[in-house]
């Protein structure tokens, strides 16, 4: 595969494969350095590229494993105490920002476990097959959909409590 | 009617059970159509999926630029081993060359003097030697008034 080749047919993930990376990890710089991590290891596995049927689910799975080692990694070192500030600062924010809705959605998004968040990403957002989800997750349709299901009302339920919290 | 419908698709939506082409509907009802009142609780949902979708990197990609410049260091390090050796080498082949010319020039240096110092000291003792004919003069004269 040659450069050219590269960036016409790899490079227009980069949107999506951020935007995975950020539902993962949130931070908005980590995901980028995720990103620019992840094209620099397709760009050496390049010629892997082919042996793949889609290089689309390619780069999501490996996206979506780098992420998730990132995570472990992270939180094997020293974000547990940082994590438990961190729901105490978030939730006061959640209610200060209580009557933006789709804010709140984001926020919930961010509190679903990681499969459920990366289900629904690959799902509701960029809109993937369900087996193409299986694929990347190694896993089957069913569990997929039960996950996405869980998601979606986890979701839901939130929500309107928040709402209802915010109305009483 | 219309809201009928989105009811059903709703249910199945939260089920997992509704296909890409429905969760268009669902979607596209919510950010663009007029939402019945009882459904509004769900139009954040929508809403907010069709918000996350257009998120963009903002970042350029360098990958390229690395990966170019990740081929050269192989080539860098031995054109910059090549220089240092030439240098170096250029430094000791030069080095005793120009002591052997400074080296003769000295040595001719030293022999001259030596031979200009061995002149004079001749030419000294010559000198003291005129001393006694000036003392021959001196006695003659005695005589010889």
């Amino acid at each position: 595969m040659t450069k050219n080749e590269f960036i016409q047919n790899i490079v227009p993930f980069k949107d999506k494969l951020y935007r995975l990376a950020k539902r993962i990890l949130v931070s908005q710089d980590e995901a980028e350095d995720a990103v620019q991590e992840i094209f620099l290891k397709l760009w050496k596995g390049k010629e892997n590229i082919k042996n793949y049927n889609s290089a689309e689910a390619f780069a999501v799975t490996m996206t979506k494993n780098y992420c998730l080692d990132r995570l472990k990694s992270k939180q094997a070192s020293n974000l547990k105490i940082v994590h438990s500030n961190y729901h105490a600062s978030e939730n006061l924010e959640r209610s200060v920002e209580a009557n933006n809705g789709v804010e709140m959605v984001f926020k919930i998004m961010e509190t679903l476990p990681e499969q459920q968040k990366i289900v629904l990403q690959l799902r509701d957002v960029e809109q993937f097959e369900f087996s193409e989800i299986a694929k990347i997750l190694d896993s089957n349709e069913t569990a997929i959909r039960v996950a996405l299901s869980r998601a979606r009302k986890s979701v839901r339920d939130a929500l309107i409590k928040k709402y209802n919290y915010g109305i009483k | 009617m219309e809201s009928n419908k989105i009811e059903n698709l709703l249910n199945a939506y939260f089920e997992g059970n509704t296909s890409l082409s429905e969760e268009k509907i669902l979607k596209d009802y919510f950010n663009n159509h007029r939402v019945a009142e009882h459904l509004l609780q769900y139009k954040p949902i929508f809403v907010g999926l069709h918000v996350a979708g257009m998120e963009k990197s903002k970042q350029q990609l360098d990958t390229f630029e690395i990966k170019t410049s990740g081929i050269k260091p192989w080539w860098y390090s031995v054109a910059a081993l090549l220089i240092i050796a030439f240098g170096v080498g250029a430094f000791y082949l030069s080095q005793p060359q120009l002591t052997a010319e400074e080296k003769e020039a000295l040595v001719a240096f030293e022999k001259s003097k030596q031979a200009m110092m061995l002149l004079s000291e001749n030419l000294n003792k010559g000198a003291g030697q005129l001393d006694l004919v000036d003392e021959f003069t001196v006695s003659k004269n005695k005589f010889l008034k």
